[in-house]
């Protein structure tokens, strides 16, 4: 996980928006990035992000340690996904594939070849699951770290883990059985 | 991040991490237009906040006790000995209605941390069902009933973890669900219930928050 400067922490604490905006400029593309992978939808990442943002400058004076920022920063990203995940609730069937506008060519064949398994595996998971597995393994943020991010046990977000990954995983074997894939529609 | 050798594990981390291209200009801008016409809330503001619920909750238990003590067989000054009735279930809510586009079916009774009955939403092939365990009143009126999430086939519903509904009387009754996810320190289902009853969406009317119900809902005392 990458540091923001605690000075510049410090500055933001004390009202100093030119210091918030150069954090700000430093989170909004990691915010988005993680947020999108999260929430599985452009529109509900970029809410996402601007409510984190504005949320962390709203309540910056209430962090007593700005070494901490990073993790606490995290958190509130998370309960902005949490909270525009439940505004796009729905109970039309969610398991769609919606096109994606990802670059076909990134990722490698097999990535393609298995794209739309992999999206509808993981809108499956609860975003539980797809938070600690986007922290973790896309944003490389320790499982310790996730753990007070998250404020749960280290041994839950070990067990959302594995349980997000053997979902995936069985995905990619669904996908080699097209036979009794079939036989159940 | 990973040992996993799993010839499946490095095709899924491989998509996972695939470069999306997004842009964050425009959301950069939004948030700083808005950080403009943001106050930022002082940690002063939060002690005060903070003095005034322990207040309040002081003067609850100061009702509490003092209420108890003129209950008839409480023991207290005016408690007269006599037969206890046996206890009959009291009623939180039951209703079959329509919330937030699901049908629900409800009944809880008894107060506190010890409350019984189910709470059926949605359907099988989608919707959850709560084994309820817990209510709460807030302060403006609205009802709160919380248990453990026995079945879920909803994304952002976790199944074994605390499930709400949120239900603000009025004409036309209002509520909204809460999850596992809004709370996810919680440690029992009142601490659940706690965590979420001036949360947002749980206060606010509106599209991802508390809206109108279909059907009619059969309040408690």
């Amino acid at each position: 996980m990458r540091g923001v400067d605690t000075e510049l922490v410090k500055r933001a604490q004390h009202g100093d928006k030119d210091a918030f905006g150069l954090i700000a400029t430093d989170l909004a593309t990691r915010f988005l990035a993680v947020s999108r992978r999260i929430l599985r939808d452009i529109d509900l990442a970029q809410d996402a992000t601007q409510q984190a943002l504005v949320s962390i400058w709203r309540e910056l004076p209430q962090l007593r340690d700005p070494a901490r920022f990073d993790a606490w920063s995290y958190r509130i990203l998370v309960h902005a996904c949490y909270a525009e995940g439940r505004r796009a609730r729905t109970w039309s069937p969610n398991l769609r594939v919606l096109p994606t506008d990802e670059p076909a060519a990134l990722g490698g064949v097999d990535t393609v070849i298995h794209r739309d398994e992999l999206e509808t595996a993981i809108r499956r998971l609860s975003v539980d699951h797809r938070t600690v597995l986007v922290l973790h393994h896309y944003a490389d943020i320790p499982a310790e770290r996730v753990a007070q991010i998250l404020d749960v046990p280290v041994g839950t977000v070990h067990s959302r883990l594995h349980h997000a990954m053997r979902a995936m995983r069985a995905a990619l074997d669904a996908d080699e059985r097209p036979a009794a894939k079939e036989a159940f529609r | 991040m990973t040992t996993d050798h799993d010839p499946r594990t490095r095709v899924v981390l491989s998509w996972l991490r695939e470069e999306a291209h997004e842009n964050a200009e425009s959301v950069l801008l939004r948030a700083l237009d808005e950080v403009d016409t943001t106050p930022q809330r002082r940690r002063s503001a939060r002690t005060d906040t903070y003095a005034k619920l322990i207040a309040a909750a002081a003067a609850v238990l100061v009702v509490a006790v003092i209420g108890y003590q003129f209950l008839p067989g409480s023991g207290g000054v005016a408690g007269q000995p006599s037969i206890a009735p046996s206890p009959r279930p009291m009623l939180v809510a039951s209703g079959t209605f329509r919330a937030k586009g699901a049908p629900v079916e409800l009944d809880a009774t008894g107060a506190g941390d010890s409350v019984t009955g189910t709470m059926t939403v949605g359907e099988a092939t989608e919707g959850f069902t709560v084994d309820l365990e817990c209510t709460l009143t807030a302060k403006d009126g609205r009802i709160l009933i919380g248990g453990d999430t026995t079945e879920s086939t909803m994304s952002w519903v976790t199944k074994g973890g605390f499930s709400a509904i949120v239900l603000k009387p009025g004409s036309p009754m209002h509520a909204v669900f809460g999850s596992e996810s809004d709370a996810p320190s919680a440690t029992s289902c009142l601490a659940f219930l706690e965590g979420i009853v001036d949360q947002p969406f749980t206060t606010d009317i509106g599209d991802g928050a508390l809206e109108p119900i279909t059907g009619t809902v059969q309040l408690g005392p």
